[in-house]
């Protein structure tokens, strides 16, 4: 059977505008040219950006790794020259940074929640999510400040839990911006699919969406831990770091961002060997934190 | 001599009267309007949903034929701005009143998406997760009314030994079947379809097209669908839609044979625009 | 059948035109045919007879490629509606038309073997029942071209008269052949030209539902107009 048709565009010409091959292919050399430029620059930019933190990281490794010793993790800071180690800082900075995430977290997370599910486009939750946005980029030592006028000067000394404190203050902006944006990333299809099975609204954020934004959040806790574990600034009026053991929350406590800042700038050189290990140790201690964030993330895809 | 090749046949008769008859509606919808804030998005509906058969819904994008689906099991509730008057009755009882129990009308009215939407648990707690919002099952009664709505969604004996494993590793096709499955598992009595199959390939389509087919003998079921042949396959009466009224509704060989509007007759001959 | 509005896909508009054009040359061949048949009839013409019986395989190809396009049309652009009607419409009249033809073809085939034979009587009531199918023919071919259901009905309503005459001539040629034995011949083959002209306007009647129902989609009643009683017609030699 013969049932062709004739094309639609027979008669009008397939050809269309003419195109001149000459300036086609004087535009496609120098768009080439321009990308080979801006390629260029890029890689410069990485390669300086690169130096400086290889050349911390070589520092800290070279200057670091000589004091390291068991010493360090079993025996409290001292007077120079008796071998004191960093054991109270240690302890001190881990108890300041965990707590201050376990109070920060599950604020930070309610107050993520609500921005995400529950305020949408409401006046409240834009000025929630503006103050939120103004405290994370804040200045720390404004936040060490803020809860030594609050902790600290009414109740007459510093104390690990104001420091605790401050460091949570850091953590839950951090903990609202990414559950906020890792609920808004779950599709409005599943939770319409929940709702739609007539599950009520709490259940729908509880059972649905923290199970589908887990991996997302815990990133984003990982990296606010690792953001206060190094953190100077807040503990300086708060926590104010202690040369003794202490374990109490309510005495001074010592903690290794401020033992550095602390012991760098003595005269005493064990001091300052101290303070490049204690520098190591917390550079490592952030690198596996976020080392294990960026593994969880992906896990999750 | 007599008279031997009889050619009367007119093949107009014989599909008119092979047109499905309709059960008595198990949702009647009575001069139902719609509003996206100031903007009527419904005017003036009036349909009917037999029992225990398929009606098909078709239309241009933005006609409004999804937003209807979304005002049967008050979807739009979830959001600001969307309103619905007018009467939407099932059982004596009106499903756009205010007073009404959404989540048990959701329990009633099941709705299957677009998009599979697996939840991220395993495909055992899939299933048992809406069963858990309205009933107390015991551990077997559970079991049972897992395989029993995997089974009804022709899904059981794909994933019968990996019931406890995450849903998010099922097919595209098979996700779907699995959302089925978790909406008829509530054991509802309306179920909607919004474009069950555009995310699908052709043989995944049909087998959910073989279930819908299934199921009317038990649902009262309202699709949605983009694919003409699809509401031709599928429905048992079909409406056409069009810029938010509902231009024609009639059985589905009459809408594809010989519909009586003329933008009907445009729009499934494929003359619109 | 042509719609006011264009397909979207320009292409399905071009094939639905070819489709129309092939069944109007379907029905110019076939309407010449049946003239031709029945001027060889009425003037003793064979030569017209021979033209007539030679378009027949034109008509019996042209059945073949109608059919063949509209099983591609509907496997490939799975038509809705008007253009469904349409389709399947041209389907079935391609076969009436092509009985039509064969029935000419018939005629025509008659009217050579007639041409031998004398005949002591008139052939006006043949002729007026050829005018007659001729019209209904014309008619029914301008109806599916213009895709008008009013002209179908009246070719659908004037099908009573042919079967009327049919009637009439049946009785009549049974009468000679009663009278005298060497009219059987002639007769039976005049008998059977009747009766190929009453099929025709029958196959005429049917295009007229086709067409009917393509164009409106609704369905003429049941009842159609249905007169050849000559089934039931007995005729005595007078005693």
């Amino acid at each position: 059977m013969s049932a062709t048709t004739a094309s639609p565009l027979a008669g009008h010409g397939l050809h269309g505008p003419a195109k001149d091959a000459r300036v086609a292919r004087q535009l496609s050399v120098r768009r080439a040219r321009r990308d080979r430029v801006v390629r260029i620059l890029c890689v410069v930019a990485t390669v300086i950006g690169l130096i400086f933190l290889a050349s911390i990281l070589a520092t800290l490794l070279w200057r670091g790794l000589g004091g390291l010793s068991l010493t360090v993790f079993t025996t409290s800071t001292l007077p120079p020259g008796s071998n004191g180690g960093l054991l109270n800082a240690i302890i001190g900075s881990l108890i300041q940074t965990l707590l201050g995430a376990v109070i920060g977290t599950p604020i930070g997370l309610l107050v993520g929640t609500y921005l995400a599910e529950y305020s949408r486009g409401s006046a409240l939750g834009n000025a929630i999510r503006f103050v939120s946005d103004v405290l994370l980029s804040a200045p720390s030592i404004l936040i060490g400040l803020f809860i030594y006028q609050l902790m600290v000067a009414p109740f007459g000394g510093f104390s690990g839990i104001a420091g605790c404190v401050a460091l949570a203050v850091i953590v839950i902006p951090i903990v609202v911006r990414t559950t906020e944006d890792m609920l808004r990333l779950i599709p409005v299809s599943l939770r319409e699919a929940a709702v739609a099975l007539g599950t009520p609204q709490w259940k729908v954020i509880v059972m649905i969406c923290y199970r589908a934004a887990k991996d997302g959040i815990v990133t984003g806790i990982l990296l606010a831990v690792a953001r206060v574990a190094g953190e100077t600034a807040p503990l300086l009026f708060t926590s104010l770091g202690n040369l003794n053991w202490s374990l109490s929350l309510t005495k001074p406590m010592a903690s290794l961002p401020v033992t550095i800042y602390q012991y760098a700038g003595s005269a005493f050189e064990d001091w300052v060997q101290l303070a490049w290990v204690g520098a190591l140790l917390i550079t490592v201690g952030v690198l596996a934190i976020n080392i294990i964030a960026r593994v969880a993330l992906r896990g999750g895809k | 001599m007599s008279v031997t090749t009889e050619q009367t046949a007119s093949f107009g008769g014989v599909q008119a009267r092979a047109a499905t008859a309709m059960n008595a509606p198990r949702i009647a919808i009575r001069n139902l309007d719609f509003y996206y804030g100031s903007n009527r998005a419904l005017k003036s509906i009036n349909l009917d949903f037999p029992d225990r058969q398929v009606t098909g819904m078709i239309g241009p994008s933005g006609c409004g034929k999804s937003t209807l689906l979304r005002v049967l099991n008050r979807m739009y509730d979830l959001y600001p701005g969307q309103r619905a008057t007018g009467e939407v009755m099932m059982d004596g009882t009106n499903l756009i009143d205010p007073g009404i129990d959404l989540n048990m009308l959701r329990a009633r009215i099941g709705m299957v998406f677009q998009k599979p939407t697996p939840f991220p648990m395993t495909i055992y707690e899939n299933i048992a997760f809406g069963v858990k919002l309205h009933e107390k099952l015991s551990r077997s009664a559970m079991d049972e009314r897992v395989e029993w709505s995997l089974t009804r969604a022709a899904l059981w004996g794909e994933v019968k030994d990996r019931l406890h494993s995450s849903a998010m590793g099922l097919s595209g096709g098979q996700q779907q079947r699995l959302c089925i499955a978790r909406t008829i598992a509530v054991r509802p009595e309306v179920i909607l379809f919004d474009e069950p199959t555009s995310a699908l390939d052709p043989i995944s389509t049909l087998k959910i097209e073989e279930l819908i087919d299934e199921l009317k003998h038990e649902f009262t079921i309202a699709i949605v669908t983009h694919n003409m042949q699809q509401a031709a396959r599928c429905a048992d009466q079909v409406a056409f839609f069009y810029l938010g009224e509902m231009v024609e509704v009639a059985p589905a060989a009459q809408i594809f044979t010989a519909p009586r509007e003329k933008r009907t007759q445009e729009y499934v001959t494929g003359r619109f625009g | 059948m042509s719609e006011a509005s264009q397909h979207v896909v320009k292409s399905y508009d071009q094939e639905l035109k070819r489709l129309r054009d092939m069944m109007t040359e379907m029905g110019g061949i076939v309407e010449n045919q049946v003239a031709l048949a029945a001027e060889a009839i009425m003037h003793r013409d064979s030569a017209a007879a021979t033209r007539a019986v030679e378009d027949d395989p034109k008509v019996d190809a042209l059945e073949r490629d109608i059919e063949q396009f509209v099983i591609r049309l509907l496997a490939l652009r799975q038509p809705m509606a008007g253009d469904l009607r349409q389709i399947v419409a041209a389907l079935k009249m391609t076969g009436d038309l092509e009985r039509i033809g064969d029935y000419a073809a018939n005629v025509a085939k008659r009217s050579i073997v007639l041409g031998q034979f004398n005949l002591p009587y008139s052939l006006a009531g043949l002729a007026h029942m050829a005018h007659l199918v001729q019209q209904q023919l014309k008619s029914i071919i301008d109806a599916v071209g213009e895709s008008d259901p009013e002209k179908a009905i009246e070719v659908w309503r004037s099908d009573q008269v042919v079967d009327d005459i049919y009637n009439a001539i049946f009785r009549e040629l049974i009468t000679y052949m009663m009278e005298d034995p060497r009219n059987i011949t002639p007769c039976t083959h005049l008998l059977f030209i009747a009766k190929n002209l009453e099929r025709i306007g029958d196959h005429a009647t049917n295009i007229a539902e086709t067409v009917y129902y393509a164009v409106t989609g609704e369905v003429l009643p049941e009842t159609r107009p249905k007169g050849d009683t000559s089934a039931y017609a007995v005729v005595r030699p007078k005693a």
